[in-house]
């Protein structure tokens, strides 16, 4: 199409312009302060031009701070937070779709209502199921007399206790109560046509085989989009691993890094250390988003339909 | 062949299969969700001291706290201003990226990256360069004094939360939206042309129209978003003050249930805000969702 679309390309660029700047502008002045000294901060306040100091500030965050250990569990964090939403949506998926259950929609249902109430809210409550993972149960069989039962028959009531609390799995496991991937999943399954499980079957495939052989590999572009997507998201997470781990050594980075700034007013803070800091901790999720950005996107995009 | 046998049977298989998501979600979704009604009815004693019912004494309590309405006022006022901007800001990039300039590459591209920066990495960040005596706004202190300092003007800091928020919402809001303007049929764009209208009206009789589905639904979303993940800003960046300034209802359950140990004050403020979330977005579907064209 031919026309003159002048003025509207140049308030787009310049909008552009101010966009791409609004994003890298922080970044940058993040970057640069980290170059810098704590006397050159005190003197210029904050660092326009990139100094020599970066490896400095760098060294400091990794030797005098916990950030390290930190980095360490939040990959794991979000490493088993990816693994594990992808592995258990795609199977929780695949029974929806592919098989002839009758309380399939109360299931999706039930799933998918977690994504109404993120984590966040709901986080007192958690941090209690979490302090004693088996209260549920114990709560149950009082209620229902069970233990009065139980009681009566070998004298003392079921009151199990296991806290899952300061441990990978607790950080993990609310993570993973969440519907997204579920849903990602079946919207792809939806996508695919009848009748390639008419052809599977035919060629006798049973659930098992067909979930292996033909789904997991037409699957692949979906896992890597959910896995960059469930990633991410264990890595910047901030009020569940803030209480969920108590030890500093069990907290995630970006936890240690909001500690790395003093709550106590008066002295000027070591800025170019903690935006170091700020650097080391996004260093690992900026690189995924380059190097898999077309995935994450596809994910944002799936996410949503 | 009956669309029914294009489905496996098997008894325990499908069972099977759902448990495990299942098991995580009851544990950690449902009983949680259930508990902070439950407790909301109970004055409950710090991590395990026993429970005793009060009825709704604990809705009495919270309600005619005037801390209370002022988290509730001050996060309605942030819902609104934060995530219209946050929806708002992105939808004009996106609409301007939509265009085959030569800025729209590097933008499609460098607007993402926030997705993978932490809340609260951005608000250690945001909490920086808004320092009064040593970031952006410094040398403009030094000129004229008290002109900005998020440490003692609440509307300050409220600033400083809502430029941080809009700053990580970007990328989300940014790809939904374009990918709502990329799959609006170029057929659209001719007839349009056609008919006289320029590409600024197309704005608005073309892109905006047809886009609609997608803006409702960044808005819905957004608007749960801003409520929730505000907390790692404001831990980061004020620490809900000055003066209880940014206190947002997330923030006074935090600091009620984990530093003040107000278990039951606590879970009533849950079980309000989790009905107001839900009621929000029952009211979006129902009220705006219905008249959205979701026809091409």
């Amino acid at each position: 199409m031919v026309e003159n679309a002048r003025s509207i390309n140049i308030v787009a660029s310049i909008l552009l312009a101010i966009g791409i700047l609004y994003i890298v502008g922080p970044l940058y002045l993040t970057l640069s302060t980290a170059s810098q000294s704590y006397e050159y901060m005190l003197r210029n306040g904050l660092a326009w031009v990139p100094g020599t100091e970066l490896f400095a500030n760098m060294g400091k965050v990794i030797h005098d701070t916990r950030i390290p250990v930190q980095m360490l569990n939040s990959m794991i964090v979000a490493f088993s937070n990816a693994l594990a939403t992808c592995a258990l949506s795609f199977l929780s998926a695949y029974a929806i779709v592919y098989f002839r259950i009758r309380w399939a929609g109360v299931a999706f249902a039930l799933i998918l209502a977690t994504i109404m109430l993120p984590l966040d809210i709901r986080v007192i409550t958690t941090y209690q199921v979490a302090s004693n993972i088996f209260s549920p149960l114990n709560a149950v069989l009082d209620f229902t007399g069970l233990n009065s039962l139980i009681e009566m028959a070998f004298g003392s009531p079921v009151q199990l206790e296991l806290s899952v609390l300061d441990t990978h799995f607790g950080l993990v496991a609310p993570l993973v109560a969440h519907g997204t991937g579920t849903f990602l999943f079946r919207q792809f399954f939806m996508t695919l046509p009848k009748d390639l499980f008419k052809a599977a079957r035919m060629d006798g495939a049973g659930p098992i085989r067909f979930l292996i052989d033909i789904l997991l590999p037409l699957a692949r572009a979906s896992f890597a989009s959910l896995f960059v997507l469930t990633f991410l998201s264990g890595w910047t997470q901030y009020l569940w691993p803030l209480v969920g781990a108590s030890t500093p050594d069990m907290q995630t980075a970006v936890v240690g890094l909001a500690r790395l700034v003093p709550d106590a007013d008066g002295q000027v803070p070591d800025f170019p250390m903690i935006m170091a800091g700020a650097v080391l901790v996004s260093l690992v999720p900026l690189t995924m988003i380059a190097v898999l950005q077309r995935f994450l996107v596809q994910g944002l995009v799936l996410s949503e339909k | 062949m009956s669309s029914e046998s294009s489905l496996f049977s098997h008894r325990w298989l499908p069972a099977l299969l759902l448990a495990p998501l299942m098991l995580l979600i009851v544990l950690f979704f449902y009983v949680p969700v259930f508990q902070a009604f439950y407790w909301s009815f109970f004055l409950e004693q710090p991590f395990g001291g026993g429970s005793e019912f009060v009825g709704l004494q604990n809705f009495q309590r919270v309600l005619s706290d005037p801390e209370f309405w002022g988290a509730t006022g001050r996060t309605v006022v942030f819902m609104l201003t934060a995530s219209s901007l946050a929806v708002v800001v992105p939808l004009m990039l996106a609409i301007a990226a939509d265009r085959k300039i030569g800025m729209s590459y590097p933008a499609r591209n460098i607007l993402v990256w926030p997705k993978g920066i932490a809340g609260a990495s951005i608000g250690v960040v945001f909490a920086f360069i808004f320092n009064p005596f040593v970031g952006l706004m410094a040398p403009l202190n030094s000129l004229f004094p008290g002109l900005w300092n998020p440490g003692i003007d609440g509307t300050d800091a409220f600033i400083t939360l809502v430029s941080a928020h809009v700053w990580s919402g970007i990328p989300f809001n940014f790809v939904i939206l374009l990918a709502g303007l990329r799959s609006i049929p170029p057929t659209m764009y001719q007839a349009a042309a056609m008919d006289g209208a320029g590409p600024w009206r197309r704005i608005f009789d073309v892109q905006l129209p047809l886009i609609m589905p997608q803006l409702f639904l960044t808005f819905v979303l957004e608007f749960t978003e801003s409520i929730t993940s505000v907390f790692a800003l404001i831990d980061t960046i004020t620490g809900g003050g000055p003066g209880g300034s940014t206190t947002l209802l997330v923030y006074k359950i935090y600091v009620d249930g984990f530093r003040g140990f107000d278990l039951s004050g606590a879970s009533t403020q849950t079980a309000i805000l989790m009905v107001f979330v839900l009621l929000l977005a029952a009211c979006q579907f129902f009220f705006i969702g219905r008249r959205i064209n979701y026809e091409r």
